[in-house]
């Protein structure tokens, strides 16, 4: 009570001139009409910025959430698009029965092959010669060796091995990473790797040297690709030449997923995987 | 403070109450409100100099809410009064004579302490009183530039003269 009075004693005035004024305001607000609507006018505005503020923040606070929904979101409309493409009907009856994709026949026809798995690439290397990719998902989530790792701009390694929650893929930027390609437009499919040269440049190989490949041309993913759907982008031509003595074209690429920044990608599982594996495993004698 | 302090500014309060609201409110009508000749602040300004602060505000707000009984605007010559004695206090402390005031200076008039040090008092005092008075009276800072500063400088012009036209006619003492 002592210390309250001694604050009154020394800010007297200025606590004075705060209830004064206080006692005036409300006074013009509730007796005089252009105050009033003053300030009710601003007393909305102030409120609706604050309503606005809060909004901002809540929306801010969620990103996180919302980031997590629309990766899940990504991943299966990737998935969905990945198997578009390698859309698989057996036609049958068209004539008798409506059997597009759409209708319930043509479902039990359509047999989707991939399934997309978004993760985050929590290790990566791209400086050595064998280099590798640590994913933050595992056999937990249904990831399997033989998957591949693609990224939302091209293609980033394949799953080599899997802990329980994590998965080693190499990279890209790895001599035993071989993937099917294609020059887009052309029914020729190549083998796209890494000739171990310059980290900023992929090979592609087994193109006929007869095909008019130009700079600037897109390389996707092959048809005959177990590992990634069918017309994934993978880079740009940046050169072609014929090799000396050889009917094929050596052609560099430049891949449009950079090896080096590596963030966020999906994990390519197909669903198929183990029966194609016991597949040819049954013809390996013959080979 | 001396024991004699009490009636003359009640009869100051008065006087001037009536010059305000019988005479300088009928300028403020005939020229739209846009010129205000605020007579009444004087009494704020004229009240015993060792008076505390807390109590020259609440004068101040009580001159201004009679004002307002007059002219019907309720709290806008309150809050400007208020203010207006919160203001003095700092204002005199800023022109305080060498060594501070004693009980020899019981107001701030020119009798004690000269016109020149009486007309920048007042002129910054008025000057303060009337931007507080048509801020709060346009209540938003949307017309700071359009209407609140010319207003406040021309009502300022128009009332120096008869704040110094008054003073020199009552020489007031105490």
């Amino acid at each position: 009570m002592y210390s309250l009075f001694r604050l009154f004693v020394r800010h007297g005035g200025l606590l004075t001139l705060l209830l004064t004024q206080l006692a005036s305001f409300y006074l013009m607000t509730s007796q005089n009409s252009p105050q009033q609507e003053i300030a009710r006018l601003s007393w909305s505005w102030y409120a609706n910025r604050m309503l606005e503020w809060r909004n901002r923040w809540l929306d801010y606070l969620s990103l996180r959430d919302e980031n997590i929904r629309l990766k899940m979101e990504n991943a299966r409309l990737h998935t969905q698009l990945a198997n578009l493409r390698a859309a698989d009907l057996l036609w049958r009856d068209t004539l008798l029965r409506p059997s597009g994709p759409d209708s319930a026949a043509g479902k039990k026809l359509l047999r989707p092959e991939y399934v997309l798995l978004s993760a985050r690439a929590i290790g990566n290397t791209f400086s050595g010669r064998y280099n590798w990719l640590i994913l933050n998902r595992g056999a937990k989530d249904g990831v399997r060796p033989n998957s591949g790792v693609i990224s939302r701009s091209g293609v980033v390694g394949v799953v080599r091995s899997v802990s329980e929650h994590f998965a080693l893929a190499m990279s890209v930027l790895h001599p035993q990473t071989k993937i099917s390609a294609v020059v887009k437009g052309y029914p020729y499919y190549g083998s796209l790797y890494w000739d171990e040269n310059d980290p900023r440049y992929l090979a592609l190989s087994d193109i006929p040297y007869h095909l008019p490949v130009r700079r600037g041309d897109t390389v996707q993913v092959s048809n005959y690709s177990l590992l990634f759907p069918e017309g994934h982008p993978i880079g740009i031509v940046d050169t072609a030449h014929r090799l000396q003595g050889s009917s094929f074209l050596h052609i560099r690429v430049l891949p449009t997923q950079s090896p080096a920044n590596v963030r966020e990608v999906y994990i390519v599982i197909n669903r198929y995987a183990d029966e194609l594996e016991r597949l040819s495993e049954s013809i390996q004698e013959e080979r | 403070m001396r024991g004699n302090w009490f009636f003359p500014n009640l009869w100051r309060f008065l006087s001037l109450l009536a010059v305000q609201g019988l005479v300088l409110s009928d300028i403020s009508y005939n020229t739209d409100g846009y010129v205000s000749i605020l007579l009444y602040p004087l009494f704020i300004l004229l009240l015993p100099i060792q008076m505390s602060v807390p109590l020259v505000v609440l004068a101040g707000f009580f001159a201004g809410i009679t004002v307002d009984a007059f002219t019907g605007t309720f709290g806008l010559h309150a809050s400007a009064g208020a203010f207006s004695g919160y203001a003095r206090a700092l204002l005199l402390e800023r022109f305080a004579p060498q060594g501070g005031y004693t009980g020899k200076e019981p107001i701030a008039s020119p009798v004690y302490f000269g016109w020149q040090w009486f007309l920048s008092v007042a002129a910054i005092f008025f000057a303060l009183h009337l931007l507080w008075y048509f801020s709060v009276a346009y209540f938003t800072p949307v017309y700071f530039f359009s209407k609140i500063l010319p207003q406040m400088l021309l009502s300022w012009i128009s009332t120096l003269p008869v704040v110094v036209v008054w003073v020199r006619l009552f020489y007031p003492r105490n």
